[in-house]
């Protein structure tokens, strides 16, 4: 694939990402955790991760949080999710590259969508310096096991036609 | 799905369980408790239950925004906020100790606290 095309594809990513994010927050979780989203944003990483590679998804994931927090206006969500979802791309990149033979895409993205509440439930502990906060961290696995199982289903279904189309 | 998917997704099932029942057993189940509500990390008021207090709202206005919380029979939530999402408001009550709402927009945590936690002595109602 030439340069150009694969700048052209992952600004593409960027801005699904972006959309997605943006529609997810429409649609919270509301009978369960406070803060559990879908995760949805996910997919768009974890593909990228699988088709092109960890410089890339870091890439895609440094600027779908800029513009999220550009585009929702707040600039204390840019450290929660940019700490979560780089906690969670880090995670996700090491039992990929290493426990691929062990865990399928459905593993990889739990294991991503549980360090990305770790990232996040760090920041807000710190932010307001109360560990207690913490205690949301059981329930919020939980949730995520759900979330990351479909996240990591879709993604398997998005790569295999990925791959299709740029005969990977 | 792998048998490693498996066997991760039971050890975050059986983790949770025993962080949820650390967190459960963490909750004392002493009889005096008390509202402390902090603004980034710094108190700001600690209410104590009481009979005259049942039913009776609370403004909380900030640099960072406003809610408006309500004491119950010893529990206590959050009834309106001008947060965008509204967390804290469907959160509900919350009565045991150890409990907290927090809504992070305004960098606000309720917690209740309870008689053996508390790390420094309450003089009387501060409201």
């Amino acid at each position: 694939m030439n340069n150009i095309k694969k700048l052209i594809f992952l600004s593409l990513l960027v801005s699904l990402g972006l959309a997605i994010s943006i529609l997810e927050s429409f649609i919270p979780l509301p009978f369960i955790a406070p803060g559990a989203k879908l995760g949805l944003a996910n997919i768009v990483i974890l593909s990228t991760l699988i088709i092109f590679g960890y410089k890339e998804a870091l890439t895609v994931v440094i600027l779908r949080s800029i513009t999220f927090s550009l585009a929702t206006g707040s600039v204390t969500s840019l450290f929660y999710s940019l700490t979560g979802s780089l906690l969670s791309l880090l995670a996700m990149y090491f039992v990929y590259r290493f426990l691929s033979k062990m865990f399928s895409v459905i593993g990889v993205s739990i294991i991503g969508a549980i360090f990305h509440n770790i990232g996040q439930i760090s920041v807000a502990s710190i932010m307001m310096e109360n560990v207690k906060i913490f205690s949301y961290l059981p329930v919020m696995n939980l949730v995520s096991l759900f979330t990351g199982y479909f996240v990591g289903l879709s993604t398997l279904y998005t790569t295999k036609h990925l791959k299709k189309i740029f005969n990977l | 799905m792998t048998k490693w998917d498996k066997y991760l997704i039971f050890f975050i099932i059986l983790s949770s369980i025993i962080g949820f029942s650390i967190v459960r057993s963490d909750i004392g189940k002493s009889d005096y408790k008390y509202i402390k509500i902090a603004v980034d990390g710094k108190v700001i008021k600690k209410i104590t239950f009481d009979k005259n207090m049942i039913g009776k709202t609370i403004d909380i206005r900030t640099q960072y925004g406003y809610n408006k919380i309500e004491i119950g029979d010893g529990k206590v939530r959050v009834i309106d906020a001008d947060c965008p999402d509204k967390l804290d408001v469907k959160q509900g009550w919350i009565s045991k100790p150890g409990e907290i709402i927090v809504c992070l927009p305004h960098k606000l945590t309720i917690e209740i606290v309870g008689e053996n936690e508390a790390d420094d002595e309450i003089d009387g109602i501060s409201y």
